[in-house]
């Protein structure tokens, strides 16, 4: 954001309107006042963004451009949202289960499959960034596979694991894993060769090197790929649930969209967008809290 | 920062006044029981001798070579040359340079950028074989680790680790068992007048607070011999000089085998007890000069630097230096 250059405040009449109603006391603190209202508007645009977007909606709904089935108005939407979140005419949320129990199976299976492919990634990311053989031998493997598009090796996976969590789990530890491990193999390469060497100075081991030096020096890379990894699990789990998806967020969608149940897709789209910044929010405060060294390198 | 400037300025008074004192008191209240007479540094250093509380050698502990049958850190080149790359790419860096460091002695390598002096140390420490030649540290081929204490041109300590975690670190290596930790944590911190700085995150601190980290972490292990790179090079000269103040007064406490590479005349005089000029590279031997300047505890540095023996010294190896380097 940017704040307000001193140089404009001296040049601003001290009487004049704009300079009084913009920020009076600025003088005595010049730099704590433009911080908080930084702030304010880190807050306010999105806010006002999303005002804007609804009120277009609303708009374009009522014009009868389209139908109301391709474009339902956001109160029906949020009727939608209201009918899959609790009980009504004796019907349990959508197709038995509620909303948040939809997210809360997806968000399991994300958990689980994520997790799974994280894991795999840091470990390979390891391997691959210290050995220069096995990084030969896989690098290859893995550009392959982050190319593919998840829907590609699903039909696959329920060849070979059936219609159950299995595949799906198995679609979105693949999908997890090239991120994480493609970045934290870069990371793991790009060690300062300054620091291994001062490690190895003070008496350091080949594992005390890796351990104490290189998986610290890699975190915040590899956590970044941990970011990346989760998008792109979050991105491919309505593909993971099309089959026997339900219950799962994913599986509402696509079951909702085989009636042409319009709001109830927008339900779930909105539920998985809002879910995943959340979950990308969490991560980012863990990525401040656990790698506060981050950007801040070792002269 | 405002502490770490506060610092640096009660350091200041070192050998002037009463600041200077109450820190020898310091450096010696950690290593013995009980409190000290605060009575001139001279008296507290020969009370307390090489401040280390323990004998110098203890049977149960492993990393405690500077004991009468340990190594010793003698440094011993024969005819080493080194050169970098390949074919016709091979560019001489080093060499031939024969020298022999004798136990104890601090050793100062002065020569004009590039002449190979940091090669040359880079070869002590063991972090690379010469091309040509043998390199033999307290009589044996160097290892990174445990043949020498290396304090490298830059700090380069670990930022994910606080002022605490970089000395446990280097202790841990070392073998110092866990236990003696907080004991030789406040040592080897009081060492380098930096009590109090524990919790601190190494990006937190000045560069010349960095900087002594970095020397107390090259002692932890004790090795006989240490080395240093050009490890005030990037420092304001007010604070390189207090640094100098305290390697003179590490060496001298601990009689440890330094050698110290430059490419300042003034460095080197004040520090060494004898100075090799290298010229332009590849580097050799231009000038072995043994500089008998007062050194152990009680002498004032600041007086040593003004002495028309220090500066006549100076001169004399600055032109050392010109000369080789153009030669």
């Amino acid at each position: 954001m940017s704040t307000t250059p001193p140089l404009s405040e001296a040049e601003a009449e001290p009487g004049s309107a704009a300079a009084v109603a913009d920020r009076p006391p600025v003088r005595r603190r010049p730099r704590a006042r433009p911080r908080a209202g930084a702030r304010a508007r880190h807050a306010l645009l999105p806010l006002g963004s999303l005002l804007l977007f609804l009120a277009l909606w609303q708009v374009l709904a009522v014009s009868g451009t389209w139908s109301e089935t391709l474009v339902p108005p956001p109160a029906k939407v949020w009727d939608a949202f209201l009918d899959v979140s609790t009980t009504h005419d004796g019907v349990r949320g959508y197709n038995g289960t509620y909303l948040v129990e939809h997210l809360g199976t997806s968000l399991r299976r994300i958990g689980l499959g994520a997790g799974l492919g994280i894991a795999l990634g840091v470990l390979f990311g390891l391997l691959m960034g210290t050995v220069g053989w096995v990084r030969s031998l896989f690098e290859p493997w893995i550009t392959f596979l982050r190319t593919l598009p998840p829907l590609a090796y699903f039909s696959l996976l329920i060849i070979w694991l059936g219609i159950n969590e299995e595949p799906k789990i198995t679609l979105l530890a693949v999908a997890a894993f090239p991120p994480v491990a493609v970045s934290t193999t870069t990371a793991v390469a790009a060690v300062p060769r300054s620091l291994t060497e001062a490690a190895r100075a003070l008496g350091a081991s080949r594992w005390d090197v890796v351990r104490d030096v290189v998986v610290p020096s890699a975190l915040p890379e590899t956590l970044t790929g941990i970011r990346l990894a989760v998008g792109v699990a979050y991105s491919s789990l309505v593909a993971a649930e099309l089959v026997n998806g339900l219950p799962g967020i994913g599986g509402m969608v696509k079951d909702a969209a085989n009636y042409n149940n319009t709001p109830v897709v927008l339900v779930g789209i909105i539920a998985i967008g809002v879910s995943g910044l959340v979950i990308d929010a969490l991560l980012l405060r863990l990525e401040r809290a656990v790698v506060p060294w981050r950007g801040r390198t070792s002269p | 920062m405002s502490s770490s400037e506060a610092h640096e300025t009660r350091r200041t008074g070192k050998t002037s006044e009463a600041g200077g004192v109450s820190e020898a008191g310091k450096v010696s209240g950690v290593t013995t029981s009980g409190p000290l007479p605060n009575g001139v540094e001279a008296t507290s250093q020969a009370a307390n001798g090489p401040v280390r509380p323990e004998s110098p050698v203890r049977p149960d502990d492993p990393v405690r070579p500077d004991g009468p049958v340990r190594p010793d850190g003698a440094v011993q080149l024969d005819d080493v040359r080194h050169e970098y790359g390949r074919g016709r790419e091979t560019v001489a860096a080093v060499g031939p340079v024969d020298l022999r460091v004798p136990a104890g002695e601090f050793l100062v390598l002065v020569g004009a950028s590039g002449c190979g002096k940091s090669t040359l140390l880079r070869l002590i420490a063991g972090f690379e074989q010469p091309t040509h030649g043998s390199v033999r540290v307290s009589g044996a081929p160097p290892r990174p680790g445990t043949s020498a204490g290396v304090v490298f041109q830059t700090p380069r300590l670990f930022p994910w680790r606080t002022v605490r975690g970089n000395l446990d670190l280097a202790l841990r290596y070392a073998g110092v068992p866990r236990a003696r930790w907080p004991e030789r944590r406040a040592e080897l911190l009081a060492r380098v007048g930096l009590e109090g700085t524990e919790r601190r995150h190494v990006w937190e601190i000045s560069g010349g607070q960095q900087q002594r980290v970095a020397l107390a972490r090259a002692l932890a292990a004790e090795n006989p011999l240490l080395l240093l790179d050009e490890p005030f090079a990037a420092l304001d000269a007010l604070t390189r000089e207090r640094l100098q103040d305290d390697v003179r007064e590490v060496a001298a406490q601990t009689g440890r085998t330094t050698v110290f590479v430059t490419h300042s005349a003034d460095e080197a005089v004040f520090l060494g007890s004898r100075i090799v000029v290298l010229t332009r590279s590849p580097g050799t031997v231009a000038l072995d000069l043994p500089i008998g300047l007062p050194r152990g505890g009680g002498v004032d540095a600041d007086q040593l630097r003004e002495s028309a023996e220090f500066n006549a010294l100076r001169t004399e190896v600055a032109h050392a230096v010109k000369s080789a380097a153009a030669a």
